[in-house]
């Protein structure tokens, strides 16, 4: 099976710092994969180049989806060809309604892909759907876009947003962060629930406790802006019981073939 | 003193018509004026250099130019080509109720009355104003006669082939009750300069809707004025719209010369590149109980420049004034530039007066929200910015027009790009 993401040996920089440093990452179809490692490593970085926000320069390597070279698509390009990223502080926007930014969202989706628009009526009808199946009152469709959301509800707004747009790959940054454990269970229900052969998942978490709800099939940890161990769901479990300190003391590869 | 202004001068003299009298006096004026630099407050954020270098020139009238066609608004139409009154492409059979005069058409007695109005409202400030004065050749004299309410706008189109200086005046009354709805346009083909200052006497119990549209970008130069004289219990309401270009400067005078006056300006706007809109908005409250209410609102993008200077006046007999001037900017690249100021001088003590100017930045986080979406950036910005100038959209009373105007606007702001 060929990749849905390939990402070879991606250096990138944020304000001339480099923080992805030589990143290496294949995911095919229908897989989950998680990024853990500790604050600093460039996890919420690689969201934020993969989706290519301003100031994050890619300085050298490759990224593409689905065969398609993404460095070379603008950000809603990107988010076209199927890349979603759900934010780890998801902004707030007064004065556009939830709504109106979700069905301008799939209707500019749709239209790339040379889809009819849906009707305003049958819109309304899937969002109202989307906001119970993440626990949300259809209420919060009339509000402006996450304006004056709690936490909890910010992040399933974002998974909200990821019901209805259907993308094939979905970075989650730090989707638990500022969680209750109920709030969790809603977020990982949901994900779980959109789990499917053609759809994969970056889950990028500083915390073991996420996944298990989404149980990964590949833990990776980012250290020093390059994946420096993988393995299998229970490298979570290890690095739970360790802690990142061991990062320390383990010389990284560059500095071993110095 | 400028070559410009010294040839503007001299064609002036030349112009010995029923105006002679007001021509010799702006020309003295004139002469006695001081071409502006960066210290003269008028004009401290507005260079004057693009008027100096301009090679526009009086054209002979040519009828190849028509006013744009606005749907579903069907207005009686007044068109000056190359600043020479178009008989032709103007609307012929009038309402009942509004004249429509051509000064050099009067008798001798009407020429007289007509001469004690010209620049009688106009402030003799305005240095282009004087230009007008002396320069302006077909004067337009509008009148609605009292009590009468004209149902259909009446459009005043200044059109101007490419490489034309003109320079167009019209005096606007209505008389006690009157209703008008006048909108004023300049449209050009490049590389023009015009001035086009239109004086308006609003007589008591009279009602006076107002759309100025400055659209011209680019190589236009373009100048000019819209003075408005309130009497007792007379009401206006003017929405003003300016892009910008090399040059683009207009300023309002609004007078409280009765009691009772009720006056609302909205004005908005947007302005890319290089380009430079400068409003100033004069509002004297000389009489008591008169409201004012101003909202000017602007999105500069790029390099460009929006200068905004309001000024309220409260005399001392003003008593009872309610005023409010609030001036909103949305700036898209450090690059660009917002001068506003807000004057004020309350000479009376029981009034109202309340200002407030803001200039905010775009929201490059919300941008990138959006985008991550598949929301385009022009779509996003557009989702996230254009609620402000949207709203006074909103306000114009004449629908068909805000929708005319809406997309021309939403299309021009689409197209800036945040730096």
């Amino acid at each position: 099976m060929s990749n849905l993401l390939t990402i070879k040996d991606l250096h990138a920089s944020v304000e001339e710092k480099n923080i992805i440093k030589g990143l290496n990452l294949e995911v095919k179809p229908g897989e989950v994969h998680a990024i853990m490692g500790p604050n600093g490593a460039g996890k919420s970085t690689m969201g934020y180049v993969l989706s290519g926000r301003d100031g994050y320069s890619v300085e050298s390597g490759s990224v593409t989806l689905d065969g398609e070279d993404l460095l070379d698509m603008e950000t809603e390009e990107r988010a076209r060809a199927g890349l979603f990223l759900a934010f780890q502080y998801p902004v707030e926007i007064p004065g556009v309604s939830n709504l109106e930014f979700l069905k301008a969202a799939v209707d500019a989706q749709r239209e790339a892909r040379g889809e009819e628009a849906v009707t305003s009526a049958e819109f309304l009808k899937e969002a109202k759907a989307a906001c119970k199946q993440v626990n949300l009152p259809v209420s919060f469709l009339k509000r402006g876009v996450n304006e004056g959301f709690s936490g909890g509800e910010k992040k399933r707004n974002e998974l909200m947003q990821m019901l209805l747009l259907k993308p094939k790959l979905c970075i989650l940054d730090e989707t638990d962060s500022g969680l209750d454990i109920d709030a969790l269970q809603v977020v990982a229900e949901g994900v779980n629930s959109q789990r499917s052969a053609d759809r994969s998942f970056i889950v990028v978490t500083h915390y073991q406790r996420l996944l298990d709800y989404i149980k990964p099939d590949f833990v990776h940890v980012l250290s020093d802006g390059k994946i420096v161990k993988s393995g299998d769901a229970s490298l979570a479990h290890e690095l739970e019981a360790q802690g990142y300190a061991w990062l320390q003391t383990e010389p990284a590869e560059d500095e071993l073939e110095g | 003193m400028s070559e410009w202004l010294e040839s503007a001068i001299a064609r002036g003299q030349d112009n010995q018509d029923w105006l002679a009298p007001k021509r010799a006096q702006a020309l003295d004026a004139l002469a006695n004026t001081q071409w502006p630099t960066r210290k003269t407050e008028a004009w401290r954020y507005t260079p004057l250099k693009a008027v100096e270098r301009s090679s526009a020139k009086a054209l002979d009238s040519v009828s190849d130019l028509t006013p744009v066609a606005i749907p579903n608004v069907s207005a009686i139409e007044l068109v000056f080509v190359n600043g020479q009154f178009d008989a032709l492409q103007s609307t012929k059979a009038l309402p009942t109720g509004l004249t429509v005069q051509l000064g050099q058409d009067l008798s001798a007695d009407q020429q007289a009355e007509a001469l004690r109005s010209f620049s009688n409202i106009k402030p003799e400030r305005h240095l282009f104003g004087l230009v007008n004065d002396a320069l302006a050749k077909d004067v337009l004299l509008v009148t609605v006669a009292e009590g009468i309410e004209i149902a259909e706008p009446l459009r005043i189109s200044s059109l101007l082939s490419a490489g034309a200086e003109s320079h167009t005046r019209v005096l606007v009354r209505l008389e006690k009750g009157a209703q008008l709805a006048v909108i004023e346009d300049v449209q050009s083909q490049g590389d023009s300069l015009s001035t086009a200052f239109v004086e308006y006497d609003v007589a008591a119990e009279a009602s006076l809707e107002h759309y100025r549209f400055a659209l011209q970008t680019g190589s236009n130069l373009t100048i000019g004025g819209s003075h408005f004289q309130l009497s007792d219990k007379s009401k206006m309401h003017s929405t003003i719209v300016g892009f910008g270009s090399e040059l683009s400067r207009l300023d309002t005078d609004i007078i409280h010369a009765g009691e009772f006056a009720d006056a609302k300006l909205n004005a908005m706007y947007l302005l890319d590149g290089k380009e430079l809109f400068d409003l100033h908005a004069t509002v004297e409250h000389a009489m008591p109980n008169g409201t004012t209410e101003e909202n000017v609102r602007g999105i500069v993008a790029d390099r460009a420049r929006a200068v905004f200077n309001g000024r309220i006046h409260i005399h001392r007999d003003a008593q009872k004034t309610l005023a409010e001037l609030n001036n909103r900017n949305l700036l898209m690249s450090n690059k660009a530039e917002i001068n506003t100021k807000p004057e004020l001088e309350i000479y009376a003590d029981d009034v109202r007066c309340a200002h407030g100017a803001t200039i905010a930045e775009i929201d490059k986080q919300a941008l990138y929200y959006l985008e991550t979406r598949g929301i385009s950036k022009s779509k996003a910005q557009v989702m996230l910015n254009f609620g402000f100038i949207n709203e006074l959209i909103d306000l114009m009373p004449n629908e068909a027009l805000a929708e005319w105007v809406r997309p021309i606007i939403r299309e021009r702001f689409a197209q800036m790009e945040v730096k």
